[in-house]
């Protein structure tokens, strides 16, 4: 099959993309890791030094325990929330899994801060230990804390995705076990876990990486011995230019891409949803009433822990002075008319930055998944790769990156620099949220039979329109949840915004978050502006929800039976 | 099917309309506004906005909050193509950065009626690159209700926080991280020479709950009662108390007062406006907004004091305020990258060995006091004293250019060649205290044995 | 043979299922079900897709709640027991075999469950795998096997537990034509070496012949008729068990008594004398139907001398079908088509499109249909 045309101006086209915003940028910056301080020749002697620093090489063990353990913890409160809602006849489901990804629009930091408030050392929690039974735990000391933050903000990656591969088992596979006398806690040890695996180590190793590369968190709480925050510090102290910054960039892009390297080649040959000839989904049980009495015990907890960065911070929003006291002193609603006085364009930038950036994650997430599934275009998969290896980019490299290649660049009409231009902020971010795009968009074309397009093709269609007409229209569910998850976390990213933001009349709500939570007045009316976040972003992600839902039931997907 | 799609049409109109109605103006009439690159919290620049712009109104001001190493890493990144006019921030020693860098446009002010110095700190810069609008002087806050519950009584004195009954009850910023807790630690080194300095801000950082990684991070601890005592620069005390915050603030004896500055940059694309800005800073106007209840910084004007609220501190008028220390500028400037780099060395990324150190001589010392005149537990205690004071750079070594040379920013010319590279050196360095950080606490846990 | 697979045979237990009703939703699925399956029997559910015959299957396997009745399985009420602990195979039409194990584990697996010692389980694993003659294939994943293989896994792993009863849902479905017949062959040997009770559900009718001791016909959630194959396929009980069992002509109308014997007269007006035998016991005049085989009747060319038995009609051939052993031609008389198989044999002539011929429709072999 000969590449149509337009497939191969598609491919070139986004290939110079990646190029242009992803590639060179990061180049730009991680090039200053192979240059001898000395002298400015190529060495690897930076890297040498990496690995004879025993502060690095602890950093180094201390990311991958915090990423590993992240990981972990996030697994004990998806589970219970994947598994109940999947597997039973659960009332509430919908909604158990609306609140369970809340989380994820949370900008990392601010969580860390209503955490601090309610969990720290003096925080609500600690002060009713102590004054009930005297006792006081370290929930936020030290790599602790980074954990407990960390796998709150970023377990919806794994709910999501374990929810939709146990929503794609064949519910004979679980059948059949039962039918030769598997039953409970076996049953889903031995079958139903395992088919679920790969859905589950997706969204493991993007908390993996995540949290590996975080940098806003570790930095809220204080703990510098990680590998990010050693970056960031060295890269941003003033006055010191020490190349180790950027050779721990490197090292963690590297291992970034080691570590996806590792989880794609777990799941060779695992992607079980094609065997699987019947569907429908595991059957779903009705649980008998002490079971239900213990879920919902069980699923109420793990939402009230999950939820509680938000609802520490709606007690900030609202509260007048919170100082070593379990609740706030007492009640206001200034902090929020404050925001809306002084810096209404946040939201408005915010919605236009995060809608464009998303709209240009659906699109190239839908071309490269169309390349990469549906045509044999020579280096189809490293487009899908490049596109990938951004989730591997801490997000001040690639700002850093914009400010080296796009100053020197100037707008005809302003003669602006280009990295100054609030479109560049959008590029930014959408670069940056590709790979959640991407892969929804890979995976709902995989399920997509070709017949399909066969059929279209055969009755005369062209390529593109078959792309048009057909392709694109079955694949809208996938297509929005990519801009759901794309816009979400676009809306609440800091670390490259900060880096980019040229003036205030452009800068969306995490710079208005970070600039008013900078202050010693009091923090009400940075979590208030918090809050209008969590709420638009929220209230996207319901209505799309709300659009996809009506797509299926339009096509009529729902379960028959 | 048709449904979504129109949806979605809908959300991507909706989303665009700012866009298309709304784009900022990106005319070029000359000097309708001055862009200013800020540390400065937003209580502090929205309300010099809009008195500015109340006084000036032709031009706007748009004001570009980052932190300090972010804005400096912002203006040094943007330099080719400079669109900001004014950099405005603390720390004087971003300033030293910007200049040393060419980036700065000397500018003498119009306003007369401002001294030279503020305790024993000039003003403005003697080359005129920046000017000093407001000092500040680094203190000690706290928590009423946190030393309440706690039983703690306040301290007055730096060394106050080392006692044992403060540990980890304290928290401070890395100097590293915020230009005006690197001139404290400066300041503590010179009023109380290099070894003894470090000795004590080693026996303080001891007793940390934790070293924040933002400025900001230490009065917010306190405020929330994450930790009960902070090293803070004095308008964040001064702020907290006014929001309404249960804390307080003190100068100790042995303190800085540090001007705030503004400066402007070379090249700035609204020079008029700029000058104007800082003429406005300086003016009497300019100065009675800093006694504004969410800024409270000091004025340098000491005329400005007479309309301060009752307790205000007046450094004009009170000369113990920062009057200790002759501080010189100079030293400070030389060894400047290598007091940061130890630090976080010594304390910042090795907090944890050295809290357990410090925390094993107290319980040491704590059990000798119940027990005195054992020789061998005192020469114990002694020497583990001794092992964490230790030091591996001399006065004479930090402040040699050559060897501070390994931390500068950039070679400046191909044929620069610096002798060993920070990434080596900090090797060293952690090698050396973390062995005397375990050294010292099994030798004072083996003087808290003995002493038993 | 039981020595030889090394599995020591359980005695064989029958299934009973007592007015079984079942909804999904406001869908009444299976209608006041009732049915008894002997101790090693063959037994098959046959009918259309949607009849109700899977979710029967199920039923006694375990999923699936029915609002009333009673499912026993060697005389004991399974009722309320989970699937887990009935002690009933079940060979799934996907096969559901699990892709992240080994032929050798799926097979295990159910060994693994009933907590048997591990030397056991590889014996009797060896055993099955030899019996279905995958020994070689031990170590491969489901994937990398042929839809047989596949099949014949399933399959393995199923009776390995020795279970009281084998479920069999549309097992062949998946395969082509070919295997098909070789496969169920397979099948039926096995379930008498095994002597296992087992029940099959299928749709195709000729499966369920070849293979079934007894079949029930279902439609619409309720079971039309049980029977042997012969006794479905010559005495269907009613139209719809007549014309889903091999192809029948059906012709409606009335039955009038005339001195002790009966005529049919049909709509179209064909009338067919039938005995005494053939009529069932309902009173006369009343609406009706007839069912013949269309190898029950002949064909002669219309000039022909009417010298068959029977009843004779003349019709115009409207279409022909060759389907090698014989050819079915589709006959108009008045209204009515007829369908007729003729003998083929080579070089024997035979009727073109257009031709009038005369049908000879032997009486005797008349069926009368009550519903």
């Amino acid at each position: 099959m000969n590449a149509h045309w337009g497939q191969r101006v598609a491919a070139l086209l986004i290939a110079a993309f990646l190029l242009l915003f992803l590639v060179i940028p990061v180049v730009q910056v991680i090039f200053v890791a192979f240059q001898a301080p000395a002298t400015g020749a190529f060495t690897l002697v930076n890297f040498q030094d990496f690995f004879n620093t025993s502060l690095f090489r602890e950093a180094f063990w201390n990311s991958l325990y915090v990423a590993v353990m992240s990981v972990l913890v996030a697994t004990l409160f998806a589970m219970p929330l994947a598994y109940f809602t999947t597997r039973f006849e659960f009332r509430g489901a919908i909604i158990v899994q609306t609140l369970g990804i809340i989380p994820l629009i949370m900008p990392p930091f601010v969580g860390a801060v209503a955490m601090q408030l309610l969990f720290g050392t003096n925080g609500s929690i600690n002060l009713l230990l102590e004054e009930w039974f005297g006792i006081n735990i370290p929930f936020m000391e030290g790599l602790n804390g980074v954990i407990f933050v960390e796998s709150i903000h970023y377990f919806p990656f794994i709910l999501i995705n374990l929810s939709a591969a146990l929503n794609n088992i064949d519910r004979a596979m679980e059948e059949s076990a039962q039918n030769l006398g598997a039953s409970g806690i076996r049953l889903f040890r031995r079958i139903v876990f395992p088919l679920a695996m790969p859905g589950y180590v997706a969204g493991a190793s993007i908390v993996f990486l995540k949290v590996f590369d975080d940098l806003g968190t570790p930095l809220l709480l204080n703990v510098n011995t990680l590998l990010a925050p050693q970056a960031y510090l060295r890269i941003s102290s003033i006055g010191i230019t020490d190349p180790m910054g950027y050779v721990i960039s490197v090292i963690l892009v590297l291992f970034s891409l080691f570590a996806m390297w590792i989880a794609a080649l777990a799941l060779r040959g695992k992607d079980y949803g094609t065997e699987q000839r019947g569907g429908g989904g595991l059957a779903k049980r009705r649980m008998r009433p002490w079971e239900g009495i213990l879920s919902y015990g069980v699923i109420g907890l793990i939402l009230l822990l999950v939820l509680s960065p938000h609802i520490g911070l709606t007690l900030l929003s609202f509260g007048t002075i919170w100082s070593f006291s379990v609740l706030p002193d007492g009640y206001t609603i200034t902090h929020y008319l404050e925001v809306f006085e002084q810096s209404p364009q946040f939201v408005t930038n915010t919605v236009l930055y995060a809608s464009l950036a998303a709209l240009i994650d659906v699109t190239i997430g839908t071309a490269i998944a169309y390349l990469a599934l549906r045509t044999k275009i020579i280096g189809r998969k490293w487009l899908d790769y490049t596109a990938m290896a951004a989730l591997a980019v801490p997000g001040v490299v690639l700002g850093i990156g914009y400010l080296r290649t796009f100053l020197g660049v100037h707008l005809p009409w302003s003669g602006e620099p280009l990295s100054n231009w609030w479109v560049m902020l959008v590029i930014a971010l959408s670069v940056r949220r590709l790979p959640y795009a991407l892969r929804a968009c890979t995976a709902a074309l995989q399920q997509l039979s070709v017949a399909l397009e066969e059929a279209a093709e055969n009755l005369g269609a062209g390529k593109l329109t078959t792309v048009r007409r057909i392709v694109v229209p079955l694949m809208v569910g996938g297509i929005l949840a990519g801009f759901v998850t794309s816009f979400a976390t676009a809306a609440v990213e800091l670390s490259t915004t900060i880096m980019l933001v040229s003036r205030e009349s452009d800068a969306p709500l995490a710079y208005g978050l970070y600039v008013f939570m900078q202050t010693a007045a009091g923090r009400g009316p940075g979590a208030a502006l918090g809050i209008i976040a969590v709420v638009i972003v929220g209230v996207a992600a319901y209505l799309s929800h709300r659009v996809i839902e009506r797509g299926h039931k339009a096509r009529g997907l729902a379960d028959e039976y | 099917m048709s449904n979504s799609r129109s949806l979605l049409r809908a959300v991507l109109l909706l989303s665009l309309a700012p866009a298309l109605l709304g784009l900022p103006a990106q005319g070029h009439a000359a000097d309708n506004k001055v862009v200013v690159v800020t540390s400065f919290p937003k209580d502090l620049t929205g309300k010099f906005k809009s008195e500015f712009e109340k006084r000036n109104p032709n031009v706007q001001v748009e004001i570009l909050n980052k932190s300090t190493s972010s804005g400096l890493k912002y203006v040094q990144e943007t330099a080719k193509n400079n669109t900001s006019d004014i950099f405005w921030a603390s720390a004087p020693d971003a300033f030293e950065v910007l200049k040393g860098d060419g980036l700065l446009k000397k500018y003498t002010p119009k306003v007369t009626g401002i001294p030279e110095k503020v305790g024993a700190y000039p003003i403005n810069d003697p080359d005129g690159y920046y000017i000093g609008f407001a000092a500040a002087g680094y203190g000690i806050m706290w928590n009423t209700r946190y030393i309440k519950a706690k039983n703690l009584k306040p301290a007055k004195e730096w060394m106050d926080l080392a006692k044992p009954e403060y540990h980890g009850h304290v928290g401070m910023s890395a100097p590293s991280r915020s230009g005006t807790t690197h001139l404290t630690v400066e300041t503590l080194l010179q009023g109380e020479g290099w070894d003894k300095g470090w000795a004590q801000w080693k026996e303080l950082a001891g007793n940390f709950k934790t070293v924040t990684e933002r400025s900001f991070g230490v009065p917010d601890g306190v405020n929330s009662g994450d930790f009960g005592f902070g090293i803070v620069i004095d308008f964040f005390g001064l702020s907290s108390q006014a929001t309404g915050f249960p804390v307080e603030f003190v100068y100790p004896t042995v303190t800085t007062l540090v001007p705030a500055n503004v400066g402007i940059l070379k090249n700035a694309p609204h020079p008029q406006a700029a000058e104007a800005f800082v003429e406005f800073l300086l003016s009497p106007e300019g100065q009675a907004t800093l006694l504004d209840p969410k800024i409270r910084r000091l004025p340098v004007n000491p005329a400005t004091y007479s309309k301060a609220p009752a307790g205000f501190p007046n450094p004009f008028k009170d000369k113990s305020i920062g009057a200790a220390v002759k501080f010189d500028v100079d030293l400070s400037k030389r060894r400047y990258n290598v007091v940061n780099s130890l630090f976080d060395v010594m304390v910042t990324y090795r907090l944890d060995d050295l809290k357990a150190a410090v925390r094993a001589i107290q319980d040491a010392e704590a059990a000798a006091a119940r027990k005195p005149n054992n020789a061998k537990v005192a020469a114990l205690i002694k020497e583990a004293r001794g092992l964490v004071a230790a030091t591996p750079v001399t006065e004479a070594q930090a402040a040699d250019p050559k060897f501070s040379s390994i931390f500068k920013k950039r070679r400046r010319k191909k044929t620069d060649v610096v002798p060993q590279r920070q990434a080596e050196v900090e090797e060293q360095w952690d090698a050396f205290v973390t062995k005397n950080y375990a050294q010292a606490r099994a030798k004072a846990e083996q003087a808290l044995s003995l002493a038993r | 043979m039981t020595e030889h697979t090394g599995m020591a045979r359980k005695h064989a237990a029958g299934v009973s299922i007592e007015n079984v009703n079942l909804y999904y939703g406001k869908n009444h699925v299976l209608k006041d079900v009732s049915l008894v399956i002997e101790p090693g029997e063959f037994f098959t559910f046959l009918g259309p897709s949607g009849c109700g015959k899977t979710t029967l299957l199920r039923l006694i396997a375990g999923f699936g709640n029915a609002k009333s009745g009673r499912v026993r399985i060697g005389g004991n009420d399974v009722t309320a027991l989970p699937p887990w602990k009935r002690d009933v195979g079940m060979v799934f039409q996907s096969y559901a075999l699990w892709p992240h194990m080994s032929v050798r584990r799926n097979v295990a697996f159910g060994l693994e469950e009933r907590r048997l010692p591990k030397p056991e389980i590889r014996r009797r694993v060896d055993a099955v795998l030899e019996l279905v003659g995958l020994s070689e294939l031990a170590e491969r994943r489901p994937s990398q096997l042929s839809g047989g293989q596949q099949q014949r896994v399933a399959l393995a792993r199923t009776v390995v537990v020795e279970p009281q009863v084998l479920l069999l849902d549309e097992p062949l479905s998946n395969l082509d034509a070919k295997l098909r017949v070789q496969m169920r062959q397979e099948l039926l040997e096995l379930q008498r070496k095994l002597a296992l009770t087992t029940i099959f559900v299928t749709h195709d009718q000729e499966e369920a012949n070849t293979t079934a001791d007894r079949i029930a016909v279902m439609d619409a959630g309720v079971v039309q008729q049980v029977g042997t194959p012969a006794e479905l396929y010559d005495k269907p009980a009613n139209r719809f068990v007549a014309s889903f069992l091999g192809i029948a002509n059906i012709l409606d109308g009335q039955l009038a008594r005339e001195n002790g014997t009966a005529v049919f007269h049909s709509k179209s007006g064909i009338s067919v004398p039938l005995s005494a035998s053939q009529i069932p016991d309902r009173a006369t005049g009343e609406s009706c139907s007839i069912m013949f085989r269309p190898q029950s009747v002949a064909t002669q060319p219309a000039a022909a001398p009417d010298s068959r038995a029977g009843v004779t009609m003349n019709g115009v051939v409207r279409h022909r079908e060759f389907l090698g052993n014989l050819i079915r031609y589709a006959v108009t008389v008045g209204e009515s088509v007829i369908l007729v198989d003729d003998a083929h044999k080579p070089n024997q002539p035979s009727f073109s499109v257009g031709t009038e011929v005369r049908l000879s429709l032997a009486t005797a072999q008349v069926v009368v249909l009550t519903g």
